[in-house]
């Protein structure tokens, strides 16, 4: 993006910030790193310094606009509801033009290009995850036609921490007798490390595979149990399948008792609210609605939750910018689900758990992790 | 003292990590929630109150000037280093360091936002009482700078009657000690001469708390009018009833409409007034006291009374109250809050004029106040973009200032002088009390390092 266009686009918006300061206590930059640079009011600051040529496009400028969570959270709690991750955004797609950018975006970038993935691995890998999973179809998930494509993700299929993500999620929607497909191979990154890292351009040859795919599946519904994945397909894609996060499926599958719980989950757990699905997707009740239909089950709320939920850390690709930062955040993201006294902490996106539950091993705390399909799945029993 | 120099004798005393001085943080630096601007030489973040007194010291002997900055929320330029130098950022001396209920006191760093401090107080069952709107994010550095007040301070006092004691650095790195614990300290008052200095006298580095038991039970009601006028004189009759509510506040119309535009409080939108009504105390004998309040609304025309019937519909209430200056920015880019105080009785005419001022510059006033203490916030709305338009809302701005004045009231209910109205100081004080105020400066500060060209005009002598 051209600085013209960063004007067009975004002055008007960015001059709504009127610099009162509110967002400071709820920025999880600001809070951890206590300078001015790191506050949502800054980065409007800054945007706006450079739109009316005030200042250039420093090194500490990069610093700044690529140390944001994208959660969100400054504008919940902003009056004017200033988008200030909008003009993160739009910062950083200009300093792309200019390639002035964190080393690591090179790489990413590469790994789109080649591999169709973050991981940079052979795009065929993306069902490693099958591997460790008992009574797999012959079809291994992979059907030429289905009502329902499940669209699993970079993270979820090649990181090992996380695949027993799609590995619940395919044992519920089994159980469930739902008649689903994976992409597999063909299942290509959607596009949202390149919005964030300011090359939404590039992305279109991904989500033109995406959708062509498919279609080519005859799917009416896709179903994600990423919420970066399921956010950027409501907003980038232009696709006629209704586009669902698991947790939404989930609860239409209970209420349309094909999931039904044979064991219960006899704990008491915390809910987390990712970023990307809870405000950025608005879907809060879904996942609640889950887990107290579950028999056994205690929810208890975080002092901050639903609206108000504060990141864990890794939104944004920060975890890959800085992660000493990050971790910082999410240790207090563990203060505050500790303080809730359950015994498991739940949510809903692979990045949250990666986050959390990465932190809590490093340091070794003692804390249960798990995703919303591996607690339904459990709950079901056989 | 040329700039490298300075940094790297500030690198010497807190650290490489805690010294900013690049282009980008100098011009982060330089702007507050005011309209003005200024370019400090470099920033700190001290993290103890003996690498405060080091870095004041160094200032000191350099002859730079230093500026306190807590979350840079003030609305009058007081952070604004508008001589260059050191601005000290609190926001690494962020702990609560004690909490002491039997004696009803706390003690906090100064970087602590005032919300955290009542959030770890809600446990225990007590209150910090003073609750500026701003107070989620408002500093006790700023807090004390500035004086702070809010809806509950009409009946309970503004900041400087709940703080007790604070550890402070004197303009050559000093430490001393005002006030304490006890609610009366031998001596002179220093604590009330140090709380509203602006960060003019001494920079706090611990402040000394009094907090409260939470109130047995609380009532709030929202009193809908058809008239501006109406409130008014509802709100004179309250406090002329011998009544002290815990707040009375009032909202007008335009306010009520950019309220509800950003959250729904339940204000309607075809009120030309709403007054929030708080009591809190012993449940016992609250029932009577609002039917008497009650009673005092209906004589005054008001259209509806409704009580919030639950927590969630209290806290509501309060978040329309609490973001109404923000809630304004949805209206025009920019707004300035002109803060006066009158006479109660006073509210209704004043009122009236300043809408007057509002058409003649052909700007809009939104309207939202502390009714009870007759402190006015009217916020004159505009794009800061508009050169012309800034140019007439600085005029307007201070014919409403003058106004208050007249009126026999003041120029600042809570949000300081700072730079912005050093010239509407003599609106109400006489060039002998400015230069009493100067020989406190010039006994606290006589080479002027601290937060120079705030609160006081320039005066001949
Ligand atoms: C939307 C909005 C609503 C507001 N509502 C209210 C309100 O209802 N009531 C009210 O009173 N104010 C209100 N304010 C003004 C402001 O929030 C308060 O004055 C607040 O106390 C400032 O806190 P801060 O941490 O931002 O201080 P800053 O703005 O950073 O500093 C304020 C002053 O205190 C000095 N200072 C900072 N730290 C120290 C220290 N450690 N020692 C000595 N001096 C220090 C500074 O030099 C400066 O002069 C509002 C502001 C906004 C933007
Ligand atoms: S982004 Fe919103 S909350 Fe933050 S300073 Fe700007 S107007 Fe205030
Ligand atoms: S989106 Fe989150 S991390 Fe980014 S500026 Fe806003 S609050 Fe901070």
């Amino acid at each position: 993006m051209k600085q013209e266009e960063l004007k067009t686009l975004l002055y008007d918006e960015i001059a709504k910030c009127n610099r009162c300061g509110f967002c400071l206590a709820h920025c999880p930059i600001y809070t951890i790193m206590g300078r001015e640079w790191a506050t949502p009011r800054g980065k409007n600051a800054l945007v706006r310094a450079i739109i009316e040529g005030k200042i250039g496009w420093t090194p500490e400028i990069e610093d700044t606009l690529f140390r944001c969570t994208g959660c969100r959270l400054c504008t919940q709690t902003c009056f004017p509801a200033v988008e200030t991750n909008q003009g993160v955004l739009a910062g950083r797609a200009c300093l792309a033009d200019m390639h002035q950018y964190p080393k690591i975006v090179d790489r990413v970038v590469e790994a789109l290009e080649n591999n169709f993935n973050i991981s940079d691995e052979p795009n065929e890998d993306r069902t490693l995850w099958m591997d460790f999973l008992k009574n797999v179809p012959e079809h291994m998930y992979q059907k030429e036609k289905a009502e329902v494509v499940y669209f699993v993700g970079c993270v979820a299929a090649f990181f090992p921490l996380v695949q027993k993500i799609p590995q619940a999620f395919v044992q519920v929607l089994d159980k469930s007798k739902v008649d689903f497909t994976i992409l597999g191979g063909e299942e290509w990154c959607c596009g949202f490390p390149l919005i964030q890292m300011g090359m939404e351009e590039k992305m279109q040859k991904l989500v033109e595979h995406n959708q062509e795919k498919v279609k080519q599946v005859s799917a009416k519904t896709v179903v994600f149990a990423c919420p970066s994945c399921f956010h950027t397909w409501k907003e980038k894609y232009n696709t006629n399948a209704e586009l669902l996060h698991s947790t939404q499926y989930m609860e239409r599958l209970i209420n349309e008792k094909k999931i039904v719980f044979n064991n219960g989950f006899n704990k008491t757990v915390t809910y987390h609210d990712p970023c990307d699905l809870g405000r950025n997707s608005k879907v809060f009740d879904p996942p609640r609605n889950i887990l107290n239909a579950i028999p056994g089950l205690k929810l208890v709320e975080m002092a901050n939750n639903r609206q108000l939920c504060n990141c864990c850390g890794g939104g944004g690709d920060l975890e890959m910018i800085d992660p000493e930062l990050s971790a910082a955040i999410a240790e207090r993201k563990i203060q505050e689900i500790q303080d809730t006294g359950a015994e498991v902490v739940v949510t809903s996106c692979q990045q949250c758990i990666r986050t959390i539950s990465g932190y809590a091993r490093k340091k070794e705390i003692d804390l249960k992790v798990m995703d919303i399909t591996e607690v339904v799945l459990e709950a079901m029993g056989s | 003292m040329d700039r490298e120099k300075m940094v790297e004798e500030l690198v010497k005393l807190v650290g490489k990590e805690n010294v900013l001085s690049s282009e980008t943080d100098l011009y982060l630096y330089g702007y507050d929630a005011s309209l003005f601007r200024g370019k400090p030489d470099c920033i700190v973040l001290p993290g103890s109150t003996e690498e405060v007194s080091k870095i004041v010291k160094f200032a000191h002997e350099a002859g730079v000037h230093v500026v306190g900055r807590g979350s840079g929320t003030n609305l009058s330029g007081g952070t604004i280093p508008t001589q260059g130098g050191i601005v000290v950022h609190f926001s690494r001396m962020n702990r609560i360091l004690e909490i002491d209920i039997e004696n009803q006191r706390a003690v906090v760093e100064p970087g602590v936002f005032t919300l955290a401090l009542k959030n770890a107080l809600a446990r225990y069952g007590y209150v910090y009482q003073p609750d500026p709107a701003s107070e989620k994010v408002s500093t006790f550095g700023g807090n004390f700078g500035e004086n702070s007040g809010g809806p509950h301070c009409l009946k309970y006092g503004v900041t400087t009657n709940h703080i007790l004691g604070a550890e402070v650095v004197l303009y050559n790195g000093d430490v001393v000690h005002v006030g304490g614990k006890t609610l009366d300290n031998p001596g002179y008052d220093l604590t009330g001469v140090l709380v509203g200095s602006e960060g003019t006298l001494g920079i706090a580095t611990k402040l000394i708390l009094r907090i409260m038991p939470k109130p047995e039970a609380v009532k709030t009601m929202l009193a809908i009018y058809n008239t501006l006028e109406d409130a008014g004189k509802t709100v004179s009759a309250i406090i002329g009833d011998g009544i002290v509510p815990a707040t009375l506040e009032m909202l007008d119309r335009l306010t009520i409409k950019a309220v509800e535009e950003s959250i729904h409080a339940g204000f309607p939108l075809d009120a030309e007034a709403v007054l929030i009504i708080e009591l809190d105390g012993l449940k016992d004998g609250m029932e009577r006291l609002a039917e008497r309040i009650m009673e005092i609304c209906k004589k005054n025309n008001v259209r509806e009374v409704k009580a919030a019937k639950t927590e969630a519909e209290r806290m509501q209430l309060w978040a329309g109250r609490k973001g109404a200056f923000g809630a304004i920015a949805r209206l025009r880019p920019n707004y300035l809050v002109c803060d006066g105080t009158v006479p109660r009785t006073k509210l209704p005419e004043v009122l009236t004029k300043v809408m007057e001022v509002g058409r003649k510059y052909d700007l809009s006033i939104a309207n939202v106040f502390h009714a009870g203490d007759g402190n006015l916030h009217p916020l004159i709305l505009f794009d800061e973009r508009n050169e012309e338009e800034l140019r007439k809302v600085h005029l307007a701005g201070s014919e409403i200032m003058k106004l208050c004045a007249e009126a026999g009231g003041t120029i600042s209910g809570e949000h300081g002088i700072g730079t912005e109205k050093k010239k509407e100081m003599l609106f109400v004080f006489t060039p002998q009390d400015i230069g009493a105020m100067k020989k406190v400066k010039m006994a606290f500060d006589p080479e002027d390092i601290y937060n120079p060209g705030k609160v006081l005009p320039e005066i001949q002598e």
